[in-house]
Formats: structure tokens, C-alpha cells, sequence
């Protein structure tokens, strides 16, 4: 009898705990505090039907579980000219894709609405998300979007070109020299070792790696050493002969230079992905974290889901943005294998070629963020670059050039 | 007498009233939207280049700032720079090759229609659809390429639109290619509202095909070669599409392709400074404008057809 008692008591207290550890979660995962209803409308842009169709795979999710919630999907062209006129209407999507590159203007505009209202209203968790990747969408303090999804930049590799020269994918600068050199005789036509975007999109990740810093207290730092070594380092491998442009190589962009076989190494991201595949089935190749210079370092680009203040539905906008950037909505959306997840509790195996290796690099990846403004530097920059690479530039003559620019920034 | 021209002048009055009204009910719609859709647009773009302005509207006033901002911005420099080249090149060569086009087909050769259609047919394809082919035949392993590695014999990669040296120049060749056959159309018209009598009387001077076409023809078309030119100017003045499809709307590489509009467009979707851009628009309107005045001294007013 005493032992039925003490199991029974053992059980209660059981479900009690039980009980109390779910009801936290639902309040982490589905807000109770915010009711909802009505429509909801959902935008953003398209790269594949393959990822618009997972996209409405997840929204029917959300609809089974949020049965009073009708979510209208769609995914606009132009996105960036289209929402801007939206925003000028006053009709803005309830909820939309916010890229990081963006958030600074859109957000000193007032475009996007602050969350945090919503979060302490609802207690949602913030925590899992990778701080690197949240914090491209705060500013001041208030939060105006959580990653839906994200990529770093990792290092595509020939696999088969790689086993004809030691098969070890090179972990330092100087490993990437030694490695680019060996296949070098490889190459033939056109194609070389390394493929270098004259785009600072990929070469500012060497000026992390070099420690070097572009914006210090607000203060433009181009004309440091810091920066001018690395960019010297990621001219150089072209100047070597080591590597070229996409354009020298004879392609649009470099993961079509791994695809073609004309380079062996290119740093791109997730977008490789199902591109590569699809396109160049029979290319064997893999990524590979970036290499470290005196510190490891990447740059990440990530996407939000936010929502306006000219929002007509703004709690049923709330209940799905939590739910799509959610445990459970991440964990759907990331599943087919198609993004990275932006929340370190989403663990996701992944198809091969496996991107793990993208992944791994979250702790030391960094936001390719810059203030309101800054568009207009990068695109002096990228020409500039471009200059350079076709030796009609300095590295420093250009460095002068940016840091001007970005001076001249309100 | 006096009664029936009085009448008559009245009747006539009454008439052409009526006759007034009805064209002018006639030309209401597309004056309406011209006045809506067009001057509208024109004088608030005015209006907001004298504003900091972003998607929601007004920001702060800035008088002239942005224009200021304009006088030593270094993209504008460039892009104007570049724009003014292309244009330079682009309007002479278009009049040149629309005006051998129309000479061409207004003569009784064979096959005449087909070489209309043919000419004029670039001008009806989508601009985007011809660059984008353009781009795989100008790639660094393209047809051309081939091509000239076939003649020389030597390899030969040259990248067309990647390289600045050659793809402010490529993408000249494809509008000029391009437009041609909207200039040849314009010049046929004008072409065949010479009468014959000119050339039967030049004939019986004695003036051979060169000398009919230099000291008849050619002067005979003023009207047309105004409004060739000044459409012609506009047009390249204008230049957009290519070069945000060949640069990726970068205007690369080294700023070779970095032209007014598309600056203005980078100005307002990319940075969203509607009021900065709108400045960069009157300041082209203005160039515009001038060059089409000028272009009205040179070829002479009562010429205007």
C-alpha cells in the first residue's frame, strides 16, 4: 500500500514537474499571451520553386497547429524595388524576409517594427539564436527581426583535384599559398587554382582573419595596416598567378567556377547549394571551413523575418514569426536541408555534400553589416577591387579611395 | 454682302468651336494622362530633390544639399563621364547605320520585305533578351572568342563585359546594333516622302548616285535627321538595362558601366534615397533638355517637321 502511495505521490509529482516544464516551453515556442486570428500576409523572394515549395510546406504546418491564423503567401521579383513601394503605399506584407545588408536603412526609415514589446509580452526566448546573427537586426537596444536562416562563407574544394596533391584541404594563408601552387599544373585552359570575386563580399573575410577592422568607434579604418596586408595577401594570389576573377575564368560568379571545372578552390556559401549539385552533378567537391589567418574569421549573410508598423494584423504577424524563426518552424524549414539554422538548439543532419563544415563556423563568423549609407562604399569598393584586379589600381590607391568614401557618409 | 459675310463669319465661328471641342475631346484621355503620368511625376521629383526623403516620405529639407552633394559626388562623376561617352559614340553611329538601313531597303532589291523585317527586328526583341545572349557569345570562352582563336590561330579569352576596357564599348555595340532598325524605320519615312522630281532633275544634270545622295538626299532628310538625333540622344542618355544586367547592377567592373540611371536607380532602391535620386533625374533632365534645344539651333527651327 505505501509503496502504491509512494508511487502514486512519485507520479504526481512526476506530472507536476511534467506539466510545469511544458507549460514553459509552450510559452517559449507558441506565445499564449498574444491571441490571434485573421489573415496574415507572407513575403519574400524566391531563389528556387524548390524553396518557395518548402516554404508553403511550413506555412501549412503553421495553418494545422494555428487554425484561426490564414497565412497568404507569396514570393515578390524585384524584392527590394517592390517593397519599397510597398512601404511608400502604407501596404506592406505583414511578414517579410529582411536581409541584413538592408536592415540598417529600412530600419532608421522606419520601415520595420521593434519586437520587443512582443518578447516580453510573450516571454519568447531570444537566447538559442547565434548572437552574431541576431544582432544584425537590433539597433539601439530594440529588436526588429530574429534569422530565419543564414550561411557564412565556407570553402568550396575539387575533391578529386585535391587527392591529386596531398588531399588536405589547406587550414592556414600559407597552406592556401602551398596548396593553390601544387595545383597550379593541374589547371588547364582558362582555369586556375583559386577562384577571388573582386567583390569585398568575399575578400573582407581575409581582413578579419588579419584582425583588421573597417569601422572602429565609427571611424573608417581602410588605410590601416591590418587591412592592407590582407588584401595585399588576396590580390596576391591572383598577382601569382594562383588564382583569377570570375570573369578572366570565363563564368558568372565562382560557384559556377567550381561547376565548370575552372577553378579547384572558390569561397562561397550556402547558395552553392542545390545549384552545384543540379547543375554539375558529376563535379566532386565538398566544402571546407575557411582558412585562418592569425585568427579564424568569416563573413555571414543572413535574412530576418520582421514585420512594419503599417502592419494591419500585427499579433497573428508576431504568433508567425515566432513560430517560422521557432524551435519547431526552424526546425521544419531546415530539415530538407536547404538552410542553415540561425538557432543553435535546431541540430539538423544534413545530405551530402554535407555542410556541416558551414555550420561549424558560427562562433567565429561575422555579419557583413554596415550603417545606413554604406552601400555607396561598396560599391566604390567592389569597382575598385575590380580596378585593382585588372591592374589598373593600387591596393592602396584604392584603400585612400574607400577610406575618403566613407568619410564623406552622413 | 456685308450681312451674308457676317453670317458666313459667325457660322464659321460657331464652327470652328465645335470643331476645337471635338478634337480637343478627342486628345483629352492622352493629355490627361500625359498631365498625370508624366508632368505630375516631373515637378514632385522637383519637388522632393530639395528633400532628404526615404520610403515613408519626407525625412528633413535640404534645399540645394543634395545638389550640392551631386557637384562632387565621385560615382556621378563617373557615371556622367561614362554616359556622355556613350552617347558621344552611340548617336552618330546609329544615325550613320539607320540612315545605310534605309537607303538599303528604299531601293528595288530583291527580297526588300524580308530585309525590313530583318533589320528592324533587333529593335522588337527585348533588350535584357539580347544582352543576356550577348553575354554568353561575349564570355571569355565564347563564340566570338572562338571565332577569332579559329582566324589567328592563337588562343584567345578576352572577357567582353568583364574587362573595363572593353565593356563600356561591347555594350555601345549591342545598342547600336540594336536601335538601328528604330532609325532606319524613321529615316524610310522620310526617305520615301522625297518626290522624284528632285532626282529626275538631279539625273538630267548629270549627277551620278554619290553626288545625288550627298547634294539631294542627305539634305532633303534635315527633318528626319533632327528627330533621329534628338530621339536618338535620349535614348542613350538613358542607357540602363545593359548595364545593370552586364554589371549586375554593380556598374563594374572599374566603373566602366556605371552610367547616370543606373546610378539613379542604385541611389534609390539600393540606399532608398528617393530625394538624392529624384536630383540626379532633374540633373539629367536638364542635360537633356539643353542637348535637345541645342540640337533645335543646329538643324534649324523651320526645318522641324
Amino acid at each position: 500500500m505505501r509503496y502504491r502511495i509512494a508511487v502514486l505521490v512519485m507520479g504526481a509529482v512526476a506530472s507536476v514537474i511534467f506539466a510545469a516544464g511544458a507549460q514553459s516551453r509552450t510559452v517559449i515556442d507558441r506565445p499564449q499571451a498574444v491571441t490571434a486570428s485573421g489573415t496574415v500576409t507572407l513575403s519574400g523572394w524566391s531563389v528556387s520553386t524548390t524553396e518557395e515549395d518548402l516554404l508553403q510546406q511550413v506555412v501549412r504546418a503553421f495553418e494545422r497547429t494555428h487554425p484561426n491564423i490564414d497565412v497568404k503567401y507569396d514570393a515578390i521579383p524585384n524584392y527590394d524595388q517592390a517593397m519599397l513601394a510597398k512601404f511608400s503605399a502604407r501596404q506592406p506584407p505583414d511578414v517579410f524576409y529582411l536581409n541584413s545588408e538592408k536592415a540598417p536603412t529600412w530600419i532608421s526609415q522606419g520601415l520595420i517594427a521593434p519586437l520587443n514589446s512582443y518578447i516580453s509580452k510573450t516571454k519568447f526566448n531570444t537566447k538559442p539564436f547565434y548572437p552574431s546573427l541576431l544582432r544584425a537586426f537590433k539597433q539601439n537596444g530594440k529588436t526588429y527581426g530574429f534569422p530565419k536562416d543564414w550561411s557564412p562563407l565556407g570553402m568550396e574544394i575539387n575533391t578529386q583535384l585535391l587527392a591529386r596533391v596531398g588531399g588536405k584541404a589547406p587550414k592556414t594563408w600559407a597552406q592556401l599559398t602551398a596548396v593553390a601552387k601544387k595545383l597550379k599544373p593541374l589547371m588547364t585552359g582558362t582555369a586556375k587554382p583559386i577562384c577571388l570575386s573582386a567583390e569585398w563580399q568575399r575578400a573582407l573575410m581575409f581582413v578579419y582573419q588579419n584582425k583588421g577592422v573597417i569601422l572602429k568607434n565609427g571611424n573608417p579604418q581602410f588605410t590601416s595596416a591590418a587591412v592592407r596586408q590582407a588584401i595585399n595577401f588576396y590580390v596576391g594570389l591572383q598577382r601569382a598567378g594562383l588564382g583569377d576573377t570570375p570573369a578572366k575564368l570565363g563564368v558568372g560568379w565562382c560557384g559556377e567556377a567550381i561547376g565548370k571545372e575552372k577553378a579547384a578552390i572558390a569561397f562561397e556559401g550556402n547558395w552553392a547549394f542545390p545549384y552545384l549539385p543540379d547543375t554539375f552533378p558529376n563535379v566532386k567537391w565538398r566544402f571546407f571551413p575557411v582558412p585562418k589567418g592569425k585568427v579564424p574569421a568569416t563573413l555571414a549573410f543572413t535574412v530576418s523575418y520582421s514585420t512594419s508598423p503599417a502592419s494591419k494584423n500585427k499579433d497573428a504577424a508576431w504568433v508567425l514569426i515566432t513560430y517560422l524563426t521557432g524551435k519547431a518552424g526552424m526546425r521544419l524549414w531546415t530539415s530538407k536541408g536547404l538552410a542553415l539554422p540561425a538557432r543553435s538548439d535546431v541540430k539538423v543532419a544534413f545530405p551530402a555534400p554535407s555542410r556541416a563544415p558551414l555550420l561549424a563556423q558560427a562562433k567565429y563568423a561575422r555579419v557583413w553589416l554596415w550603417p545606413d549609407g554604406w552601400d555607396k562604399v561598396w560599391s566604390v569598393g567592389n569597382n575598385e577591387l575590380s580596378a585593382v584586379m585588372e591592374g589598373k589600381q593600387t591596393v592602396n590607391g584604392m584603400l585612400s579611395r574607400l577610406q575618403s568614401e566613407a568619410r564623406s557618409v552622413k | 454682302m456685308a450681312t451674308v459675310a457676317k453670317k458666313r463669319g459667325t457660322t464659321l465661328g460657331r464652327e470652328s468651336v465645335r470643331e476645337a471641342l471635338v478634337g480637343y475631346a478627342f486628345v483629352f484621355l492622352p493629355i490627361a494622362s500625359f498631365l498625370i503620368f508624366f508632368m505630375y511625376p516631373l515637378g514632385y521629383a522637383a519637388y522632393i530633390s530639395f528633400f532628404d526623403w526615404g520610403a515613408l516620405g519626407k525625412i528633413e529639407s535640404v534645399g540645394l544639399g543634395n545638389y550640392r552633394e551631386l557637384s562632387h559626388d565621385f560615382l556621378f562623376g563617373k557615371a556622367l563621364k561614362n554616359t556622355l561617352r556613350y552617347a558621344v559614340i552611340v548617336v552618330p553611329s546609329q544615325m550613320a547605320l539607320g540612315l545605310l538601313l534605309a537607303v538599303i531597303v528604299n531601293n528595288a532589291l530583291r527580297f526588300r520585305t524580308f530585309f525590313r523585317a530583318a533589320f528592324y527586328f533587333p529593335a522588337i526583341a527585348g533588350s535584357i533578351a539580347i544582352t543576356a545572349v550577348a553575354t554568353y557569345i561575349l564570355s571569355a570562352d565564347g563564340l566570338l572568342n572562338a571565332l577569332i582563336s579559329a582566324i589567328t590561330g592563337e588562343t584567345y579569352d578576352h572577357s567582353w563585359f568583364g574587362e573595363s576596357d572593353t565593356a563600356l564599348q561591347s555594350i555601345m555595340a549591342l545598342n547600336i546594333w540594336t536601335t538601328s532598325g528604330t532609325m532606319m524605320l524613321f529615316y524610310l519615312a522620310s526617305l520615301q516622302s522625297i518626290p522624284t522630281d528632285v532626282y529626275e532633275a538631279a539625273a538630267i544634270d548629270g549627277a551620278g548616285a554619290w553626288r545625288t545622295f550627298w547634294k539631294v538626299t542627305f539634305p532633303l532628310l534635315k527633318p528626319a535627321h533632327f528627330f533621329v538625333a534628338v530621339v536618338s540622344v535620349i535614348g542613350a542618355l538613358q542607357v540602363f538595362d545593359q548595364a545593370f544586367f552586364v554589371s549586375g547592377g554593380g556598374g563594374g567592373p572599374n566603373y566602366s558601366t556605371m552610367t547616370i540611371v543606373l546610378y539613379l536607380y542604385n541611389t534609390a532602391i539600393e540606399g532608398a534615397r528617393f530625394g538624392y535620386a529624384s536630383a540626379i533625374g532633374i540633373v539629367l533632365f536638364a542635360i537633356i533638355a539643353t542637348l535637345t534645344l541645342i540640337q533645335r539651333l543646329l538643324f534649324g527651327r523651320a526645318e522641324v517637321a
